[in-house]
């Protein structure tokens, strides 16, 4: 007797909720966490920019760290580490209402922050200094000069090399799996726990991480393709 | 239409794979003169690494051992993680299961199942200050589980309206009992009370009396398999007959080891 490889016994009834509730989940978290990386990317490029040597340091500290740690390590620091350094009262709270997911957002924003201000701080440098320096020759201040000459110019820039961000933290979000987020990984297993049908599990959440993939990439080079600047 | 494409020919790709081997096993095995044991050896004591020989032991091994010797084989042990059980086993990288296998009638649906060689009785842990004494207590609670485990199937059928979330490994899961994000921890008697023990000066912890449910486990073999899985069903009863599966129990959870437990439970077929 073969084996029949069958991926409609894994969409039916309460697999096929599961499936939908993780691809919603995987969704919501890698939209969550990359608002929050660009922000505090953007900041930490600012911040960066900024003529103070302490304050470089701090920015080059905190891009390493989330470097060099491994993400599966950083985002179990938030959910067992980070609460029990809270008061008590408020660690109760935050551990008795569905802290993993919000966790997992702040672990997974906060690691794509570094990478994101890395790739900005590329997309400044390529812009020539002359420029910076006309603008605040005819008044801007810092803040005004780097968001209406340099950042709109570099933000185009590194449009591919965050789309490359966008695609590692959507993939990312599957290490949230360990701090029991229901998202595609972790309902993928629990298919596979029920049925013991592997193959089909895995084959499904595969072609669902792809087609969010190619959605990711195709937005991009859309977007891309729109901002580009007609360089004369 | 390219994506949709790109997608078809990756499920292709995985049939070609799953569709493998077939033939008479019982003939495989001694003809290559080893039977290969697929097992978690992460799951004390049913099979773990001896910190002194290094070695892959437990109860689960001595089991597949006999099982080998029936045959006149030698025996390979080959670790794996819990979500490579099964396709190891059907693709024929591995001739048997002994990977705390619990019996349910969907999962039979992909696997046969031998003769149960164990009985596993789930229950929850409390932190001992949060007051909850039964299982009637724990609904619209937070329960945590091992990943792969039947555990949290067994929650979801005996306590409707509590919530599961499951964690990959014991630790975690009771990690999260210990710092409250979640109310009970549901896994194997065995595991809670070496946690329990290892946790008794630090987190107090407590185990509701009554079982959330029994789960009979079995090893694992491919369907189709009639003669073999005849073969270490034989084994089973013939190890139970002569007093000698007691004594491969005694050695592991019997007296002297932090269980201390008797054998409650006979080998014998699982029945739905």
């Amino acid at each position: 007797m073969g084996y029949v490889f069958d991926p409609a016994a894994v969409l039916t009834g309460q697999y096929l909720d599961w499936f939908i509730w993780g691809l919603a989940t995987t969704i919501a978290l890698t939209v969550a966490a990359w608002l929050l990386g660009m922000t505090i990317g953007i900041i930490l490029t600012l911040v960066r920019m900024l003529p103070f040597r302490s304050l470089e340091w701090l920015v080059a500290g905190y891009v390493e760290y989330h470097r060099n740690v491994p993400l599966l390590v950083q985002i179990l620091v938030w959910y067992f580490g980070v609460p029990q350094l809270l008061p008590r009262a408020i660690r109760m709270w935050v551990n008795s209402h569905h802290s993993e997911f919000l966790l997992a957002m702040v672990a997974l924003g906060l690691a794509s922050a570094a990478y994101i201000t890395e790739d900005l701080r590329s997309g400044i440098r390529s812009i020539p200094k002359t420029q910076y320096e006309a603008a605040r020759s005819i008044g801007f201040n810092y803040l005004q000069a780097m968001s209406y000459v340099i950042l709109p110019q570099a933000l185009r820039i590194v449009i591919p090399p965050l789309i490359n961000q966008t695609l590692l933290l959507f993939k990312n979000t599957s290490l949230a799996m360990a701090i029991g987020v229901g998202e595609l990984t972790y309902r993928t297993r629990e298919v596979d726990s029920y049925t013991f049908k592997t193959f089909e599990a895995f084959a499904v959440a595969t072609v669902l991480y792809l087609a969010i993939s190619f959605a990711i990439m195709a937005l991009g080079s859309f977007a891309d393709r729109r901002l580009k600047l007609e360089i004369r | 239409m390219r994506l949709f494409q790109v997608a078809a020919a990756g499920l292709l790709f995985l049939t070609g794979v799953v569709g493998a081997a077939k033939a008479d096993e019982l003939a495989d095995v001694r003809a290559r003169g080893k039977l290969i044991c697929g097992t978690l050896g992460t799951a004390e004591p049913f099979s773990f690494q001896d910190p002194k020989t290094r070695e892959i032991v437990g109860y689960d091994i001595d089991i597949c051992r006999k099982v080998a010797d029936s045959l006149g084989v030698a025996l390979e042990i080959k670790p794996m993680a819990v979500e490579a059980r099964i396709p190891e086993l059907i693709q024929g990288r591995v001739d048997i299961l002994a990977a705390n296998l619990g019996w349910s009638k969907e999962r039979a649906l992909q696997i046969d199942y031998s003769y149960s060689y164990f009985v596993s009785e789930q229950k929850v842990l409390v932190s001992a200050d949060s007051g909850i004494a039964t299982l009637e207590q724990l609904s619209g609670k937070r329960v945590s589980a091992l990943k792969g485990s039947s555990s949290e199937q067994g929650v979801r059928r005996v306590i409707p309206t509590a919530e599961t979330v499951t964690f990959q490994d014991s630790s975690s899961a009771f990690l999260a009992v210990v710092q409250g994000k979640v109310d009970g921890f549901c896994a194997s008697e065995l595991i809670l009370m070496k946690l329990r023990k290892q946790a008794q000066a630090s987190a107090p912890m407590s185990i509701i009396e009554k079982s959330v449910f029994l789960e009979p486990w079995g090893l694992g073999v491919r369907k189709g398999e009639a003669a073999f899985k005849e073969q270490v069903n034989k084994v089973l009863a013939d190890l139970d007959a002569s007093g000698e599966a007691g004594k491969i129990f005694a050695k592991w959870f019997g007296p002297g080891t932090v269980y201390d437990m008797k054998q409650d439970f006979k080998i014998e077929e699982i029945k739905g």
